[in-house]
């Protein structure tokens, strides 16, 4: 009976791969290296910013440019972790959460969402606080586009 | 109410607000069908990104958007062993009554100890509002339910073990 465990759609050249989802090439869009080290370079800059106290702009700083797609995962973790210690040092307001742009907040939500789906690793008090005030100020709408985003950090 | 249900309960009702849009969606595998993508897995584009929302280790809720249906999967706080039991209990008795609460899975997601399939059906047939209503308030009377059962299984307990050790007096 082993056949009627084979896939059968798998076979069919209209198939559609994981990969195929992404609008870049292979679903890979940055190069995992160059992501990472573009990440530790972050993580410096965050870092600073954080000690002097800048908490805004260490949270704007911290958001951008993340990185996306396939094989990036380390690069992925390690942003994580740096978006987590700015929302653990910084209270969350919804002024601040307005002040950001919409792609901003959508980055930010995405973040959030990623953060909650590791309880043991990250306070999810603080990240419910957090999604409370952004969902405040960008709407409902901003977490239809982390739900429908295929970028996902 | 401590002080993270709440921003919990929140963010899982805004969340499935956003969630909740389905339509109507036959499979683009088989002619003539109609399945819940979620559940079929047949075409990877129609299925969106899942999401979590936890409040602690113990206690989360994953819902796992698609086009014409959404899957919520409820993990509810077992602080001890006979909260375990009574969990796995109540649950069972309700998904061997699935068909009663409409949208109530028969099985759990692994990892999770229940769960929800809502579908663009039952969305035409019943108030998005009053869905979201429905999860948030069951997820509200879950944790009473069974902790309301924990102490009157120890009361019960110390009753039966009084009036056993009493013939010893």
């Amino acid at each position: 009976m082993s056949f009627r465990s084979i896939d059968v759609d798998a076979l069919d050249e209209d198939i559609l791969h994981q990969d195929e989802l992404f609008v870049f090439s292979n679903g890979i869009e940055i190069d995992p290296e160059t992501a990472l080290n573009d990440v530790k370079t972050k993580e410096v800059d965050v870092r600073n910013f954080l000690t002097r106290g800048e908490t805004t702009t260490a949270l704007i700083k911290a958001i951008e440019n993340p990185p996306y797609g396939l094989h990036t995962s380390e690069a992925k973790d390690r942003n994580t972790q740096i978006v987590m210690d700015v929302l653990n040092s910084t209270k969350a307001t919804v002024d601040l959460t307005k002040s950001l742009s919409t792609e901003q907040q959508d980055i930010l939500m995405k973040y959030i969402y990623r953060g909650m789906a590791s309880p043991d690793l990250y306070n999810s008090a603080v990240l419910l606080n957090w999604h409370e005030k952004l969902t405040e100020a960008a709407g409902v709408g901003c977490i239809v586009r982390v739900i429908t985003d295929r970028k996902t950090v | 109410m401590s002080n993270t249900l709440r921003p919990y309960l929140a963010a899982v009702r805004s969340t499935l607000t956003a969630a909740l849009c389905l339509e109507n969606f036959s499979s683009q595998v088989v002619e003539r069908h109609n399945k819940p993508e979620v559940e079929a897995r047949s075409s990877s584009e129609v299925v969106m990104n899942p999401l979590i929302i936890s409040r602690n280790e113990n206690e989360k809720v994953m819902i796992e958007p698609s086009v014409n249906s959404i899957r919520i999967s409820i993990k509810i706080k077992q602080a001890d062993e006979i909260e375990t039991i009574l969990c796995k209990k109540f649950t069972r008795f309700m998904m061997l009554r699935a068909e009663n609460f409409i949208i109530l899975r028969r099985k759990p997601i692994d990892g999770y100890n229940i769960s929800f399939l809502i579908t663009n059906f039952h969305t035409e047939q019943m108030y998005k509002h009053k869905l979201v209503d429905f999860i948030i308030q069951f997820m509200e009377e879950v944790d009473k339910e069974i902790s309301e059962m924990k102490l009157s299984l120890n009361a019960r307990a110390r009753i039966v073990a009084e009036s056993y050790l009493s013939q010893f007096d």
